[in-house]
């Protein structure tokens, strides 16, 4: 069966769920086709940029997503329970290699942040950079509320359930994200003007 | 609070853009599945838990079966209700090292002695366990009475009793005991020692020999002795019979007897030794290689050579 899957759909649908727990591997491909981009876009910039190890990620989400779906029971939104796989993706490989927190540095952010196209609108590149820069300054406690917040319209109660913590601590830390990031685009977009 | 949706925060829609995944990721993905041998068809979970729960199964059962067992004997109920431990015995059981068999009045039991014998426990009997090794078998009679068949080496099997050790030398007897450790060896077939705190008497088939507490083992004698010997004998051995004791043994002696005079020579004081020594050689004249000084200084090649040549009218 060819499944197609409205990517502007919040939750796929609960018979292409069905299908990929009967190991339907056309229903695994449309859910991969309508996730890919944002696991792979958060895996990034959580990353700072590392495509390499955002490939990785996103790779093990999947993997993770087809050889565990038959452990998801429909007690939660399924976009829940597969980004608490890519929280937990995420936060595990940067423990493995604490290695890439150090590369944090505008310059590398700046690159994913400006698609080589001569059609790219160049202050908004720059922008999008000085995001990405101050987005990576975070502590990756603070870094993924931010992320799974901008990326998918999540309430407290789903973010909560994907980061595995409590209302209270979810809010908590999108707050103080919300705030640094504030604060450092602030002084980015300052500089920016200022020049 | 749990269904609102948190601010959207500093950063404008757009300014950080979704970023198109590569399509090698899902090639990637598809390899690594074919590499793992995981199939698309993943089935559920519950077949790794139970995949799981089984290994975990063999695990334990594999370590209880391959687990050091006690040695244990064989049982076999021969009357009556015999118990092994806290448990009645049924048909056949075992004994394990530490553990007692015991008999009532009207039970009886058999214990296999590994593969070199067997031990009859008789009614009223209280023993136990203590060594099953291939070079030490060994049990330890509380009380009561057993009859023990060995085919084996000698000093293979061991019977402790409150007075003293039996060991075998390749036989068959009885052997009983009180808690006290007052008893009793009757030797049916072959040799039996009785030792106890360095005192060994050499007991052969158709001879007893009494033990005592504190004591340890006595004369051994013919059964066949006379009444006035046996009754002599335990008053030297057990009740400070002294001298007209010895002379009761010494005149009911026969050419058989030198069986209790021989080991007389080491029990009695030098004046005695001289008497047994002489009413030996007028039972049995002196064999070649052995001297009157020898015996009485009690040399111990001497004393030997002279039993093995007694022990042929024994």
């Amino acid at each position: 069966m060819d499944w197609q899957v409205n990517q502007s759909d919040r939750e796929v649908s609960a018979e292409i769920i069905e299908c990929c727990r009967h190991g339907d591997r056309a229903a695994f491909h449309a859910l991969y086709q309508a996730y890919k981009d944002k696991v792979y876009s958060i895996s990034l910039y959580f990353f700072h940029g590392d495509a390499a190890a955002a490939s990785d990620a996103t790779q093990q989400v999947f993997l993770k997503l087809i050889t565990g779906i038959a452990g998801f029971r429909g007690d939660s939104e399924f976009s829940t329970w597969l980004y608490r796989m890519v929280v937990n993706t995420c936060l595990d490989s940067a423990k493995a290699e604490r290695r890439r927190e150090p590369l944090a540095d505008a310059a590398r952010v700046a690159r994913i942040a400006a698609p080589a196209s001569a059609e790219t609108d160049l202050a908004r590149a720059e922008v999008a950079g000085k995001v990405q820069a101050a987005l990576s300054s975070l502590p990756p406690k603070l870094r993924l509320p931010v992320l799974l917040r901008y990326f998918e319209d999540l309430s407290y109660g789903e973010m909560a359930e994907a980061l595995n913590c409590s209302l209270g601590t979810v809010a908590s830390r999108l707050h103080k994200g919300h705030k640094l990031l504030a604060e450092k685009l602030a002084k980015l977009r300052g500089a920016a003007i200022g020049r | 609070m749990k269904h609102e949706k948190p601010p959207s925060g500093p950063i404008e829609p757009g300014e950080l853009p979704v970023v198109k995944a590569p399509d090698a990721i899902w090639d990637s993905v598809l390899a690594s599945l074919h590499a793992e041998g995981a199939p698309a068809r993943s089935g559920f979970r519950w077949w790794q838990f139970a995949a799981a729960f089984s290994l975990l199964t063999v695990a334990v059962l594999l370590w209880y079966s391959m687990r050091p067992q006690p040695p244990s004997w064989e049982v076999v109920r021969l009357d009556g209700s015999p118990s092994v431990g806290s448990k009645r015995l049924a048909e056949t059981g075992r004994i394990a090292v530490g553990e007692w068999l015991q008999t009532d009045a009207s039970s009886r039991a058999r214990i296999g002695i590994g593969d070199i014998g067997t031990v009859e426990v008789e009614p009223n009997s209280r023993i136990r366990l203590t060594v099953a090794k291939p070079n030490e078998h060994r049990l330890a009679l509380a009380r009561g009475e057993i009859s023990a068949v060995v085919s084996a080496p000698p000093r293979l099997f061991f019977v402790d009793t409150p007075a003293s050790t039996a060991v075998d030398l390749g036989c068959a007897y009885k052997m009983k005991t009180d808690e006290s450790g007052s008893g009793l060896l009757r030797v049916t077939v072959g040799w039996v020692a009785l030792e106890s705190k360095g005192r060994e008497s050499l007991v052969p088939a158709g001879a007893n020999c009494r033990t005592k507490s504190g004591a340890g083992p006595g004369t051994p004698y013919f059964s066949d002795a006379s009444d006035a010997l046996q009754e002599a004998l335990a008053a030297f051995d057990f009740e400070n019979g002294g001298s007209e004791s010895l002379r009761v043994v010494r005149a009911e002696s026969r050419v058989r007897d030198t069986l209790t005079l021989w080991h007389l020579l080491s029990r009695v004081d030098p004046e005695e030794r001289v008497r047994v020594f002489d009413r030996m050689v007028e039972l049995m004249p002196l064999p070649d290689g052995v001297s009157r000084e020898k015996v009485l200084d009690l040399d111990k090649d001497t004393l030997q050579r002279w039993r093995q040549e007694l022990a042929w009218k024994w």
